[in-house]
């Protein structure tokens, strides 16, 4: 089969393949020249993007756990100026289709974000990081209630015109269907399941916390099969692409990620483990076809 | 330095030398198209073929020479343990170099290396790369260790003036630690005006800039960090500059390794 095949749409948006690079340990796509093989991805959804510039979390931000990473950076961004400025354009202009992730502090914020967003020609698809578990304002707190994430949603299909628009959720709630209802009543066009799952560890040789903020998002292959879980749910609710994300460590993760109804996969912490994981993962594609739901 | 584009490779183990109880010079063959590298750069090795551990280890390169790649290893855990008992023959995969910045050559003044514990590796790789390139001014290595049986002490031969050795339990050389052994020769007036290069724990080099710093020129340290990503992307080991511009994290990764020890944020980098 050929890779055209394998295209996926959001929105209007069609993507070169189904396999991009997760917001977060994506930075703004370009750090990997030379370990990640950035002319085959379908995309790159960038490091989360502010308003005002964030310098992130103080202390220590990283923790590495069975099978995973435990992380509390903070959405450390240069700001939405400098990003579409010198960021985006370089994403372009090497060919990367970029997926442009927001987070805002609070409402105000974020309706200034949503109009700088707007009045770039260049921003296509954009990903609301409405859960991020590292900040204390505008990331669960908005994220896990689904009144809240539908008017974010609202608003932001509002003001990005015909932009797709895609709902990164959180898997810290009882039931992530719930959000995914609502984000597709309020107009996205596609999800993003999941985010971290909230998480701590304590420093025995000095009986605190590692983190400042104590709590902190843990990714990698330990989630796997939450991430796994929450995608097969979702898929079986929305009638708009699910994009997976979550521990997808391998080929067959991937695969797996399709059989549940995933419309592309994003690889995260596992690019730091292996940097030609995404590549295998459309060589694969190529030969094999994009895998059938199961369901 | 060079803006080398960093690649991935896999790279064979040739030989690994027992240096002390812990530490280990683990030498690797430098594989085709590994670019050359500078002092205070690393790699990343990919310790098993399998997700534990999950992170790369980054260690940095020690020297290059003669088509090896050597890693001063010294054994704190799972990853470090598993490099160093690896035996000879394996194939590890090492994404690197990586690194934006790297130790700036003395010119004309003395200088000074203070290293602890694996914190020597980039010091030697500095120490070899001045005297290979004709360098023939003073280089004097300071090297702090809990005890005697710590210190690789064949890996400091002719390329250092003078080799300083300080042991916190007094079996070899100073009594004490490498920044009090540092305090001791500013005192006797011998190494003033030079420039302080150093790599090694944290409250090892914030010490130095806080003690010993202003009997030098300037003080260039390669600093150590939990790493994600390598190359800046992830933010993870982000370490807090002074002054007012812009975000005030630094990625150790790819803004360092190598940095101007004044103008770190000591106070603000706690852990």
């Amino acid at each position: 089969m050929s890779v055209s095949s394998a295209r996926t749409r959001i929105g209007r948006i069609e993507l070169a393949n189904p396999v991009l690079l997760a917001s977060g340990p994506a930075g703004y796509g370009l750090e990997y020249a030379g370990l990640v093989d950035l002319g085959r991805l379908g995309g790159v959804v960038t490091k989360t993007i502010t308003f005002q510039p964030r310098g992130g979390n103080p202390g220590r931000r990283l923790q590495e756990t069975s099978g995973g990473l435990l992380n509390s950076i903070g959405l450390e961004n240069v700001g939405a100026a400098r990003f579409f400025a010198e960021k985006l354009p370089a994403l372009l202009k090497a060919g990367i289709t970029p997926v442009v992730s927001l987070a805002a502090e609070d409402w105000d914020d974020f309706l200034r974000l949503l109009e700088a967003a707007a009045r770039q020609e260049e921003v296509g698809i954009v990903e609301l990081n409405l859960s991020c578990p590292n900040v204390a304002h505008g990331g669960l707190a908005v994220g896990a209630n689904p009144d809240l994430l539908a008017r974010y949603v609202r608003q932001a299909k509002e003001t990005l015109g015909a932009r797709p628009v895609i709902a990164k959720l959180t898997p810290n709630v009882a039931d992530i269907t719930v959000l995914a209802l609502a984000a597709e009543r309020a107009g996205a066009d596609a999800i993003t399941a999941i985010n971290t799952v909230l998480g701590m560890d304590i420093d025995i040789s000095c009986s605190r916390p590692v983190f400042k903020r104590v709590r902190a998002g843990l990714s990698g292959p330990a989630i796997m099969p939450i991430a796994l879980d929450a995608v097969w749910r979702v898929a079986g609710s929305v009638k708009i692409p699910v994009l997976a994300s979550g521990g997808i460590t391998s080929v067959a993760d991937a695969v797996k990620f399709f059989m549940a109804g995933a419309a592309a996969v994003q690889i995260g912490t596992a690019v730091f483990y292996d940097p030609s994981l995404p590549a295998a993962i459309v060589d694969w594609l190529e030969e094999h076809g994009l895998p059938a739901p199961i369901r | 330095m060079a803006a080398t584009q960093p690649g991935l490779f896999t790279a064979r183990i040739i030989r690994t030398v027992r240096l002390s109880q812990l530490c280990r010079m683990v030498v690797f063959e430098r594989p085709p198209g590994f670019p050359d590298a500078a002092p205070g750069q690393f790699i990343a090795l990919r310790v098993t073929g399998t997700i534990s551990p999950l992170l790369r280890r980054p260690y940095s390169i020690m020297d290059m020479r003669a088509g090896e790649l050597e890693l001063l290893v010294k054994v704190v855990g799972t990853g470090s343990g598993l490099i160093a008992d690896a035996p000879t023959g394996s194939a590890m995969e090492i994404a690197g170099p990586l690194g934006g910045t790297s130790f700036p050559a003395p010119g004309d003044r003395p200088a000074v290396l203070a290293a602890g514990g694996a914190g020597l590796a980039p010091l030697i790789f500095a120490a070899r790369t001045w005297r290979r390139a004709g360098h023939a001014g003073r280089i004097e290595l300071v090297y702090g260790s809990e005890c005697d049986d710590e210190l690789p002490a064949m890996l400091c031969g002719d390329d250092f003036s003078a080799v300083h050795r300080a042991t916190i339990d007094g079996s070899c050389g100073y009594c004490g630690d490498a920044v009090q052994l540092l305090e001791t020769l500013l005192a006797g007036g011998n190494l003033g005006s030079g420039i302080l290069y150093s790599c090694g724990p944290r409250g090892m080099v914030r010490a130095l800039q806080r003690r010993a710093a202003a009997g030098f020129k300037r003080h260039f340290t390669s600093l150590e960090a939990v790493m994600a990503c390598g190359v800046g992307a992830c933010r993870g080991c982000a370490v807090p500059l002074l002054g007012p511009d812009g975000p005030p994290f630094a990625a150790v990764c790819s803004d360092g390794t190598v940095f101007d020890a004044a103008a770190i944020d000591w106070e603000g980098w706690d852990e």
